[in-house]
């Protein structure tokens, strides 16, 4: 199963996608930053603390990434279906289960440590731009962070399952638009503020999507055996 | 006899339409099997359910003498094959799809990626990404990549698609020398007779979905490989001629002044002086060559060849 998870890393460069993923991590911490400042020019805070930032930071990396895997289930499977490289991949003496199973292996996990790794990244880009010319005025970093960790770490492992749910849909007609416009509207409804909170904040929420991301990866899994691949 | 390929009443329906009904055929071991048949008669169908890629809708396969089920990965491990057109992965070089080729196969061998390039004559590509290869390269490289790990049977869909009157050429030689020195089995399908002929020891011949046909190349040959033309003023009398004088009974009058003699047991000059013998005029007599051409398009018109 590794041997072919790294086999699915050099067939795809993921090496391009780790440097789409840096730049979007550039850009969220400049939103912030962008946001941060320029409240405090309007005198009216938005980052009255850090636990809001946190959240922000959250919300937008888990945002990103939902999408940036809806990109790579495109390329890794449902591209490979529509342009028939499937079929030289259902040539080799492998499970066509395992290979299913690799390659979305492969998604979940790169968008976890992307996630992940754009979590420390950003927050702590912020931590040294307030440090240099503060932006929030409760500063507490530390006691925030070790506050929320392991509830941000469950909700990146939930958001990275999740973000699965689009191969649902470009399954259907092994369409690339259907795949990516279908990551943008779990961000919508997932990522958008209602006051100070988003859906994702209900605990059921990110616990039912993940399960339906992962039922639909069973799906997939379940039936490629039986399909005629044409 | 041992065969690699055995299909028995292989069926597969697409929306209520048959694409491939009841083939029954077999493939020997160490053959060279054509399959040939007109565009959309179902080849690809066929070989598609011969490497599990279709579940058939009714029938089985049975490779190497194993039934084959939704299961069945081992086998492809045994098999090359190029199914269709050959699909690579277009950003990678020539040299990183073979590599991952063999990555896949699990054989361990990377000095045979140079040998097989050198093979198919695929120099001097050095790390252009395939996609911007033209076809003809496109296929040599599939041919590369189907032979790499010298399979005991090769499955090439359309194989001379796309490559000059050199290129089809080398290919038949890499084809007989692939057969020859490793005793691989060569399944290979075309709609050009032509190339085949020269290449194969048995033909299947498939027409709307079915296998009119399967014969060794033996057999054809043998059935129709020469026979002689002869233009005369009087068939009928010419016909008697030759069946009373010289006992020839292989014959077939075509027209009122066109007869044909097969089976050249007897030399042209013998039915010649015969025919002279008895004041016959003779206007033309030529030594011809029915080609399986012939024989593949009366096939596929459901006539009978001989009278």
């Amino acid at each position: 199963m590794l041997k072919l998870m790294k086999l699915e890393l050099r067939k795809f460069k993921l090496s391009g996608y780790i440097r789409g993923a840096l730049i979007a991590n550039v850009i969220i911490l400049g939103l912030l930053l962008l946001i941060g400042y320029t409240s405090e020019i309007e005198k009216e805070l938005s980052f009255t603390d850090f636990e809001r930032v946190l959240s922000l930071i959250e919300t937008f990396v888990r945002a990103t990434f939902v999408v940036f895997a809806s990109v790579l289930i495109w390329t890794m499977v449902i591209g490979e279906f529509k342009s028939k490289s499937m079929t030289v991949m259902f040539l080799y003496p492998i499970n066509r289960k395992k290979i299913m199973i690799a390659k979305l292996l492969v998604i979940v996990l790169f968008t976890f440590s992307a996630m992940i790794v754009s979590l420390v990244f950003v927050t702590l880009g912020f931590a040294i731009a307030h440090s240099i010319s503060p932006i929030v005025p409760d500063a507490s970093f530390w006691p925030v962070i070790k506050q929320h960790a392991a509830g941000i770490v469950m909700n990146t492992v939930a958001a990275s399952i999740m973000s699965l749910i689009p191969l649902y849909f470009g399954m259907r007609s092994y369409s690339g638009p259907a795949t990516i416009l279908s990551s943008f509207l779990i961000v919508v409804i997932v990522c958008q503020y209602f006051g100070d909170i988003t859906l994702y904040s209900f605990i059921i929420i990110p616990i039912t999507l993940a399960l339906i991301g992962a039922y639909v990866a069973y799906l997939a899994i379940r039936n490629v055996e039986k399909r005629d691949i044409l | 006899m041992t065969y690699i390929v055995q299909t028995h009443q292989l069926t597969k329906t697409f929306n209520g339409q048959e694409a491939v009904s009841g083939v029954s055929m077999n493939i020997q071991k160490g053959d060279i099997y054509g399959l040939l048949g007109p565009n959309g008669a179902g080849k690809t169908t066929i070989m598609k359910m011969l490497t599990n890629l279709v579940k058939p809708t009714s029938g089985e396969v049975v490779l190497f003498g194993e039934k084959i089920t939704d299961a069945s990965y081992s086998m492809l491990g045994r098999m090359g094959s190029i199914i269709e057109y050959p699909i690579f992965y277009g950003k990678l070089s020539a040299k990183e799809n073979l590599d991952l080729h063999c990555e896949y196969m699990g054989y361990p061998n990377k000095k045979a990626i140079d040998e097989v390039l050198e093979l198919v004559k695929l120099s001097n590509i050095d790390n252009k990404a395939v996609k911007h290869f033209s076809l003809g390269m496109k296929q040599r490289l599939g041919i590369a990549r189907a032979m790499i790990t010298k399979p005991e049977l090769l499955i090439l869909d359309e194989p001379i698609n796309g490559l000059d009157p050199m290129g089809i050429k080398e290919l038949r030689d890499l084809f007989q020398m692939l057969s020859k020195q490793y005793g691989i089995t060569l399944l290979i399908s075309s709609h050009l007779l032509s190339e085949i002929e020269q290449v194969a020891d048995a033909i299947g011949v498939v027409n709307h979905g079915r296998l009119i046909q399967e014969v060794s190349m033996e057999q054809v040959r043998a059935q129709n490989t020469e026979y002689i033309e002869l233009t005369t003023n009087d068939c009928k009398q010419a016909a008697y001629v030759l069946s009373n004088d010289l006992g020839i009974s292989n014959l077939r009058v075509i027209d009122e002044r066109v007869i044909r003699v097969y089976g050249a047991s007897i030399p042209q000059s013998e039915i010649t002086k015969a025919l002279i013998l008895r004041n016959m005029n003779i206007e033309s007599i030529t030594k011809k060559n029915s080609s399986l051409e012939d024989y593949f398009l009366t096939l596929l018109h459901g006539g009978e060849y001989r009278a």
